[in-house]
């Protein structure tokens, strides 16, 4: 398993030089062990140090990438099982498929129904990342034409999904965008044959994980490279098992044999779906789906975005005002940070007073609020700016702010800056129901002009 | 840990594995169970739900029926919002009625939540406890009310979800408090709150993971089964709004929200899910194997 | 609020009683303006902030505002009590009377440091003085307490000690409220660097006072944490309070006491300054590391220094990692409603019968108990939980019983009735002053969990743990482990150490071998800055409870010893 700090600052040569740029040697081996730094970095480390330390910081999954520019997907290279000890890092890839014996007319319209799978969500885009290209036709030609249109129409990376004969042709049509080539189990040897020759990703698809080791062995020795396993499941539930062994191979047993990134086509599964739900959190790195209907992806996609973000991010709320009870003009205005807790300790307390309010959380960054103020998040600037900005004066006919009472000296400044009367607030949440029981009703009476 | 059922219904049992999720590995005496809300006083439903569980409202009894005969609902959580001051403000006593009417309306297993307003709760938690006529489980009991929720449950031989905001050492703190008062521990469920899809369901995925990860490797006071209510999916704007036309059809995407939040969480290790959609008993229960 | 007439310079004046000082009259200063003008002494621990209801005054005359209901009662306001900061003068004549627990106290406490390494031949810094004989004073700049030893640099001779009240401490009483005072404060700066320095030139004065011995001071060496360091050598400490929290400087080469600016006492002594670790981690640190001997040890030790700030310090003789943790000062009696610090009349100790709930306590000298200090507080925490009074969220515990009341604070347990107190209220700690001890005790056991996570090393291994900072001496080991002040560690291998900055400083003043090693001991010792450590918050969520959310391991270390 990793080492720690202490493990790794045994390893090096204790001189606090400061070469490599950190003020001490015990600094430089923590940055080591939360791989943030690389051993290239000491150069008075030994030799026997230098390789102890590379192998343990080699990724065990390795990682493979389909695409090039902009578009390129990454899959693998991830490091733990469970996203809250470290993070997980690259994205369940989501390809959806489009066969070639489509007439022309509907497969560019199945084209153009896949780039549409595309959404904003929470200042972010998530889209479906890969075409896969099916060869129901046989026909080599216009599986190569079809896959130049798929490019073309779509800018993103293909899967080609093949035998042998049109998996060649589609190659020399659209090799420099680096396909995934996925050729038919039986076709395995030559496809491997051409992965290796354009130095392209090979997908091997056999039945289990016995089967795999043996194609495995198969495709490396025609000189493929770079690869993903298929362990081709027959229901969602062998699914889950297959993915799970196969990472648990590579993180805990670092099992080089056998661990490679696992990619699923779910086209012609039991429930495509409910498979690529649970998949998704589960350790698949690339799944293909012939579904394109929205209805499915946004929520697969929104459930990919969730999972694949840094789980040690504080937990945050977003900024904004927020309803206590059914608040009204003439409701108190409260504010605090978008620290959860914060938030959710502020707003149980204020529910819990029975007085209805608005309740104001101010982007500070996921901090407490004392934290927020000592770091110059929380301030009368900050303050008065949301009250200007988010709308509130549009709600409220009164200009009374009740503000935390660890905080009481913004005060000034906020009423300087924004001309809002500010009441301090108790130090302690725990304290606001007897406090704002005991507002006097003129505390929040219109402004006038 | 079983949620008790009246006479003629199927108790659910949940809880004693020693492996993780859905893997064909250790032991998994039972299987997730999936359950339906049955919710008082007014409220506004979605599109995806209108057509579903719309002709219920008003008649949490029929409901009740309806979830546990024709959906499939293991367990039913009766969700007294109805008695919430700015819900219309059923009495106390009317919220205890609806208790003793569901009950006899269905032999399945019950959850009973409060209306959410502390003031109320403080008084329908000991009236629903003496109300009910067999035992059912109290939702929730947290720090700030433990004493008060365990107490009424305690009292008449009733369960309590033991609630805590998506933090794994709050909802132990919640466990040892209820220990102390002396509360079995196998008529605890933890409810660690589950954010919808989209809207923090990732941190809920981790606290339940390593909630069961920390019961796997033997911490005893988080051996409990965990419960995931899916309501906060139909709080997303993408499982309401029949506005944006290329989301797809509002009905199927509403539905496979709640879905999908489920999915999440039984990959997470959660041991019962209430669910609001009747689809989604069906397809989550697909997916709760053992 | 504003008001438009400029109404300032009129004449009149505020009269401050006992003191009999008349301070002129400013129409838009608050009652605390003209006290700190006035150089009159008020306790003011938030610094004017309105946070802590600590500057309770009675008026005579006609004033505005000050009346706050939240924090006084209503008979308090009818009698005339207000709250300094919060209260204006009218132009009249006003006389303020400023209530005795609102007068800092002073006493001769927290000065003994025990120096565990301090095993060398006397070598000091320097031994010649142009008339007299030579004098060394080390100096301990505390954030509440400024304390000092004068040595005879002839023989090593300690000759007399002092301590004394931080005169900043009318400024804030923590330090982000300081720097932002001297950012935020025209001239600022230059009165809380002032402040420093007179209260150093005081304690220098009378530490040479009541020396046996006369002479010249001809070596300083000052531990005080970087924000009192960077106040000390004239260099803003503002860049400390925000991201990434650096302060300007970590080392301080020496300078004679005239260019520092300090008094004629010591204007020719050649000032060391102790170097710092961080913003948040200061000389006075590195002093204790140095008094503890860890960092001459193989063996890896723990060292907690306990006072307005909490700092930690875990390694060994090869490495050794810092933290400065967000304690508040709930220990020093800071954010505690009955708190105060170690002066006559603090409570040291409390015992609680659990049947009866009979509060048992000893005072601090004589006479009647004003409040509670540190040790008094962990004592009072510990037994209200071993009691079943409080329960493991920190809440009390429903029932009325005896000592039980409903207080304007919340829940309250009186500790001292009004008939016995003397201030002729009510000693009572209550709900808020529980969640503050909570916060505090947990950010400093989760900084310590912090360092031991940082560099992936098991409690277990840790061999010592040191206790320095002002209730080191005297704090209840038991106590602390019940309510989780410190991680689970057996309590065979603590080892209390005093004030072990001073002691420190002593040693580096006797020995200049040893401040040579204070030197490159503070290169060698990491800083970890806790707010970008990604971990901290969950750690403290952790402890945030009674005594641990991890309560097995605390039960294993005090089994047979505490029981619920």
């Amino acid at each position: 398993m990793a080492l720690t700090a202490l493990d790794i600052y045994k390893l090096l040569p204790k001189t606090n030089c400061g070469e490599c740029g950190q003020p001490t040697c015990l600094a430089f081996a923590m940055q080591l062990a939360s791989g943030k730094a690389s051993i290239d970095l000491c150069p008075p480390a030994s030799v026997e140090a230098k390789e102890k330390l590379s192998a343990a910081a080699a990724p065990p999954l390795p990682k493979v990438t389909v695409g090039t520019g902009e578009r390129e997907v990454v899959l693998g290279d991830e490091t733990v099982l469970f996203r809250h000890e470290k993070t997980f890092y690259h994205p369940t890839a989501i390809a959806v498929s489009a066969s070639d014996d489509l007439p022309d007319a509907g497969f560019a319209s199945r084209l153009a129904a896949i780039r549409r799978l595309s959404f904003e969500r929470v200042g972010q885009r998530i889209s479906v990342d890969l075409v896969a290209l099916r060869c129901g036709s046989g026909d080599a030609d216009r599986y190569a034409r079809a896959a130049a249109a798929a490019l073309d129409a779509t800018g993103l990376p293909l899967v080609l999904l093949a035998p042998a004969g049109p998996l060649a042709a589609a190659v020399r049509a659209v090799a420099p965008s680096r396909p995934l080539l996925a050729p038919s189990p039986e076709d395995l040897v030559p496809g491997a044959k051409l992965a290796a020759e354009n130095t392209l990703p090979l997908r091997v698809r056999a039945r289990g994980i016995d089967g795999l080791s043996v194609a495995l062995s198969a495709a490396r020795a025609a000189g493929a490279a770079s690869l993903v396993v298929d362990p081709s499941p027959v229901t969602p539930r062998e699914a889950v098992d297959f993915a799970t062994n196969l990472r648990r191979l590579a993180i805990l047993s670092r099992n080089r044999d056998l661990a490679y990134p696992s990619a699923f086509d779910l086209g012609g599964f039991p429930d495509p779906f409910l498979a690529a739900a649970l998949l998704v959190p589960k350790y698949g790195s690339l799944l293909v789906l012939d579904s394109a209907d929205p209805a499915e992806l946004l929520p697969l996609l929104t459930l990919r975005q969730n999972l694949f973000t840094d789980p040690q991010r504080p937990i945050q709320v977003e900024p904004g005002v927020y309803p206590i009870g059914a608040p009204n003009e003439s409701s108190p205005v409260l504010v605090t940070t978008n620290f959860s807790l914060t938030y959710f300790t502020v707003r149980g307390d204020a529910e819990a007073a029975k007085v209805p309010a608005h309740l104001l959380i101010s982007d500070c960054e996921g901090m407490s609020v004392l934290t927020a103020w000592a770091a110059g998040r929380f301030t009368g600037e900050s303050i008065s700016k949301m009250l200007a900005e988010c709308g509130i004066e549009r709600t409220v006919t009164h200009r009374t702010l009740v503000l935390p009472g660890m905080v009481a000296r913004l005060s000034g400044r906020i009423e300087e800056l924004s001309g809002w009367r500010v009441l301090v607030g108790p130090q302690e949440s725990s304290a606001l129901p007897s406090y704002l029981r005991r507002l006097p009703p003129g505390a929040f009476l219109p402004v006038h002009g | 840990m079983t949620l008790p059922a009246g006479p003629g219904g199927t108790p659910v049992t949940v809880g004693g594995q020693n492996a993780l999720p859905l893997l064909p590995e250790g032991e998994h005496p039972n299987a997730p169970a999936v359950g339906m809300e049955v919710r008082t006083g007014p409220q506004e439903l979605p599109p995806a739900l209108s057509g579903a569980i719309g002709p219920f409202a008003g008649d949490p009894a029929g409901m009740a029926r309806k979830c546990a005969g024709d959906w499939g609902a293991r367990f039913l959580f009766l969700s007294l919002a109805g008695c919430h001051p700015d819900a219309g403000g059923q009495s106390v006593s009317e919220g205890a009625a609806v208790v003793r009417e569901v009950l006899s309306a269905t032999p399945a297993p019950v959850i009973v939540g409060g209306c959410g307003d502390e003031e109320v709760d403080a008084r329908l938690f000991p009236a629903v406890a003496e109300a009910a006529h067999r035992p059912v489980f109290l939702s929730y009991a947290e720090e700030k009310n433990y004493r008060l929720v365990a107490g009424a449950a305690l009292a008449y031989g009733h369960g309590v979800v033991s609630w805590s905001p998506i933090d794994i050492n709050m909802a132990k703190q919640m466990n040892l408090l209820l220990a102390d008062l002396g509360f079995p521990p196998d008529r605890v469920v933890i409810d660690p709150l589950t954010g919808g899809l989209g809207y923090g369901m990732e941190y809920t995925y981790s606290i339940v993971e390593r909630i069961r990860l920390a019961g796997l490797s033997g911490d005893a006071a988080l051996a409990r089964p965990v419960l995931c209510h899916l309501g906060d999916a139909w709080k997303a704007r993408e499982a309401t709004d029949a506005s944006e036309a290329s989301w797809g059809d509002v009905v199927a995407r509403g539905q496979r929200w709640e879905e999908t939040t489920g999915l999440a969480c039984l990959a997470a290790g959660a041991d019962l899910l209430v669910c609001r959609h009747p689809a989604s008993v069906a397809r989550l229960s697909g997916a709760a194997w053992r | 609020m504003k008001h438009s007439s400029n109404s300032s310079n009129e004449a009149g004046s505020v009269r401050f009683l006992p003191d009999g000082v008349d301070v002129p009259l400013v129409i838009e200063e608050s009652l605390l303006s003209h006290a700190l003008r006035g150089g009159v002494p008020l306790l003011s621990p938030c610094g004017g902030e309105s946070r802590c209801g600590k500057c309770r005054v009675l008026v005579d005359g006609e004033t505005r505002g000050g009346g706050d209901p939240g924090v006084l009662t209503r008979a308090e306001i009818a009698a005339g009590i207000r709250l300094a900061c919060r209260c204006f003068p009218s132009p009249e004549n006003v006389s303020v009377t400023i209530l005795p627990e609102s007068r800092p106290a002073r006493l001769a406490a927290y000065l003994d440091g025990k120096d565990l390494a301090g095993d060398e031949p006397f070598l000091p810094l320097s031994r010649t003085a142009s008339g007299g004989n030579p004098l060394g004073v080390a100096l301990d700049l505390g954030t509440s307490t400024l304390a000092g030893a004068l040595v005879d640099l002839s023989n090593g001779t300690v000759l007399s000690r002092a301590t004394a009240d931080n005169p900043q401490m009318a400024c804030g009483e923590d330090l982000i409220s300081r720097v932002v005072f001297a950012e935020e404060t025209p001239g600022g700066f230059d009165l809380l660097r002032g402040r420093l320095l007179s209260g150093a030139d005081d304690l220098v004065r009378r530490l040479l006072e009541t020396s046996p011995v006369p002479g010249e001071v001809t070596d300083v060496v000052a531990a005080g944490n970087t924000v009192l360091s960077h106040f000390l050598y004239g260099i803003s400490p503002s860049p400390i309070r925000r991201p990434p929290y650096r302060p300007v400087r970590k080392e301080y080469p020496p300078v004679t006491g005239e260019t520092l600016g300090s008094g004629p006492a010591t204007a020719r002594a050649q000032w060391r300054i102790f170097p710092s670790l961080g913003g948040f981690v200061g000389g006075d640190v590195v002093a204790g590391i140095l008094a503890s001997g860890m960092h001459r040890q193989e063996e890896v030790s723990l060292l907690f220094d306990v006072g307005t700030n909490g700092e930690v310090v875990l390694g060994n003789r090869d490495w050794r990692i810092a933290c400065s943790s967000s304690a508040g000062p709930a220990f020093e009696g800071g954010e505690v409603g009955c708190g105060m610090r170690a002066y006559p009349g603090a409570i040291e100790s409390v015992r609680i019968d659990p049947e009866t709930a009979a509060v048992e306590w000893t005072v601090i000298g004589r006479g009647r108990p004003g409040g509670l200090c540190g040790s008094g507080i962990l004592d009072l925490c510990a037994e209200l939980f071993r009691a079943g009074i409080v329960d493991r969220a920190g809440r009390f515990t429903p029932g009325a019983g005896a000592g039980r009341r409903s207080t304007e604070r919340g829940d309250g347990f009186i500790v001292v009735p009004r008939e016995m107190s003397a201030t002729g209220r009510d000693v009572a700690f209550c709900e808020p002053d529980l969640k503050s001890v909570l916060r505090t005790k947990a950010a400093l056991c989760a900084a310590a969990e912090a360092l031991l996570r940082a560099v992936g090393l098991p409690r277990e291994a840790v061999a010592h743990v040191y206790v320095a900072g002002g209730f080191g001496n005297f704090l209840d080991l038991r106590s602390a482990l019940t309510i989780g002040l410190f991680p689970p560690i057996p309590l065979s291998r603590f080892a209390p150490l005093g004030n072990a900055s001073l002691a420190g400083a002593l040693g580096a003043l006797r020995n200049r071998r040893r401040w040579k090693e204070a030197l490159s001991l503070a290169s060698g010792t990491l800083y970890h800055d806790l707010s970008s450590d990604p971990g901290f918050m969950e750690l403290y969520q952790r402890a945030l409870f009674l005594p641990h959310t991890d309560e097995e391991s605390y039960r294993f270390v005090l089994e047979g010893e505490v029981s619920r």
